[in-house]
């Protein structure tokens, strides 16, 4: 049984929640940039959270499938539909047989994921079936996907009643809660930074430029300066690391980001803010908030519950234990 | 997590570092995922989640790692015989497009040049930036070169080129700022392999000369 991509969209790829303990070798976890979309759409497809589901862009794929097949569709609203009719984000849908899942409108966000119940036959590179586009491994042959691809999925035994199924939205909309304002802890080359250096990050907006993709947002705004120039030995990063450029501009690590680097790390984005970060599209601003490391990891807790909480209400849907 | 050590390229830090690194990965503490070496650093990345769960009378996951890691600091532990010793033997046709250039700014001759490159073991510091990256030192301070102002838009996987003090092999095409001296027809990534990066943390590295035949007959590429 399987799904045929009628249009690939801009980028569209395989993804997990990322590739484990070959960072040493330089090899980046790569993986989902939305986590906890990711996860949500896989609880809801009745799948658990590190099964491979379908990251796009806009404009974003279209997908026929060839038997009827239960899907969740979670991240950014990208106006989902079956030929003309819209299709529900974060529930439980039944394509029907021959059906094509189109994605018609830019409404919000930057990246959506399509999680399908069983999830889909993918390639495993070291662990994970993440796609890693600079070895080629991982995911569809580790490409993007195209055209004509066929990709195979699991006989849908399930069967699914969508009708009382409730997820409290605010255990949603919370993790996107003031998406322009990205929670950041101090860097280890914080105190590199000038007095100025420091407020303008704090105190000001920057905008994400369209050199920004996967690998990293380049950010554009006020200067940011050093106390004293520097030339630093290479050292590990990490994704939400924000390192400041030669040319006092800003850069934030994302999902591909490479292992290690040599330019001052000021700031780190916490974990549970990278959902958020991950759904601002080209040309919005952002600012960034300084908090503590207490305050990241209680953030982080917090969602956890919210995703373990979910994930529970599938479990029940899907009659699973 | 980040313990830094300086910002120096230096061996007896960077080996301290990378017998952190092994001891952690040996004997990890729970929700330990990895560790990631560099010159003077290791990072450790946690599962703030499980630590958390696991102990309940422990507000902060980072105040836990950062214990654990001090207590085992000071347990002494060194680099044991393993993979990590070995000298890994590399071969180099020396015909890289820099190469010429890096003889002229020293004044010495091309054979000179290859003399000093070959005639040092090198230390793998860490390997980053490119999957099978190895960032290694230290190059002989005669044929110490800056990368080039204007970085190549595509440097060939196989190249071997010296930045600074330090040496290394690129594992793709890409663009690159190195001085190129030669390539090596060994690939020192394939994704195929289980073992997919050749060169690691601690190794051992030795560059040979060979010729434009033997460079045919090894050629992996």
């Amino acid at each position: 049984m399987s799904i045929k991509i009628i249009k690939p969209g801009i980028l569209a790829t395989i993804q997990d929640l990322g590739r484990t303990k070959f960072r040493s070798l330089g090899i980046g976890p790569g993986g989902v940039m939305d986590f906890f979309a990711a996860s949500v759409a896989n609880y809801i497809a009745g799948n658990s959270e590190d099964v491979p589901v379908i990251e796009m862009h806009f404009p974003a794929a279209e997908i026929l499938f060839e038997e009827d097949t239960i899907i969740s569709i979670c991240g950014a609203d990208f106006d989902a539909r079956i030929y003309d009719l819209p299709v529900e984000m974060y529930k439980p849908v039944i394509i029907q047989k021959n059906m094509a899942l189109s994605f018609k409108a830019n409404f919000s966000g930057a990246r959506v994921y399509l999680a399908i119940h069983g999830g889909m036959q993918a390639e495993k590179w070291l662990n994970s079936y993440s796609t890693n586009l600079k070895v080629n491994a991982g995911g569809h042959n580790g490409m993007p996907l195209h055209k004509e691809d066929i990709i195979e999925i699991q006989p849908q035994t399930q069967e699914v009643n969508n009708k009382y199924f409730f997820i409290e939205p605010s255990s949603i909309s919370s993790v996107y809660n003031n998406p322009h304002s990205i929670r950041c802890v101090e860097g280890p080359e914080w105190e590199m930074l000038s007095e100025d250096g420091k407020q303008h990050f704090s105190k000001n907006e920057f905008t994400i430029t369209s050199q920004s993709d996967r690998m990293g947002y380049r950010l554009a705004g006020k200067n940011i300066s050093l106390k004293n120039s520097l030339s630093l030995v290479s050292s590990p990063v990490s994704f939400g690391t924000v390192q400041l450029l030669p040319n006092e501009q800003l850069i934030v690590l994302m999902a591909d980001h490479q292992t290690t680097g040599g330019y001052p790390r000021i700031a780190n984005v916490i974990t549970a803010d990278l959902p958020k970060l991950a759904q601002l599209p080209i040309n919005t601003k952002l600012k960034f908030e300084l908090v503590s490391l207490q305050e990241a990891e209680d953030a982080l807790i917090t969602m956890q519950h919210s995703l373990a909480a979910i994930k529970t209400t599938c479990k029940k849907l899907y009659g699973i234990n | 997590m980040l313990l830094s050590f300086g910002n120096i390229i230096d061996i007896t830090v960077n080996e301290k570092i990378l017998a952190l690194h092994q001891k952690i990965n040996t004997t990890p503490f729970p929700g330990f995922i990895e560790s990631v070496p560099a010159y003077t650093s290791l990072a450790v990345f946690y599962d703030t989640v499980l630590i958390r769960q696991s102990y309940s009378n422990t507000s902060s996951a980072f105040d836990f790692v950062k214990d654990f890691i001090i207590n085992i600091s000071k347990e002494k532990s060194t680099i044991s015989g393993n993979i990590e010793k070995d000298i890994i033997t590399i071969p180099v046709y020396y015909n890289g497009e820099d190469l010429e250039y890096v003889a002229s700014v020293h004044q010495l001759t091309i054979e000179e040049v290859i003399n000093l490159h070959t005639g040092t073991t090198y230390h793998v510091y860490m390997t980053g930036f490119f999957p099978g990256f190895a960032y290694m030192g230290t190059v002989n301070e005669k044929i110490v070169t800056p990368r080039k102002d204007k970085p190549r838009l595509n440097v060939a996987a196989g190249s071997v080129g010296i930045a600074g003090e330090q040496t290394g092999i690129y594992p793709f095409d890409s663009p690159g700022g190195w001085q190129i001296i030669g390539t090596t027809p060994l690939k020192i990534f394939d994704k195929a392999k289980h073992n997919p990066c050749l060169l690691k943390a601690g190794h051992k590295v030795q560059f040979t000369m060979i010729d434009k035949n033997d460079f045919e007959k090894l050629n992996e590429h």
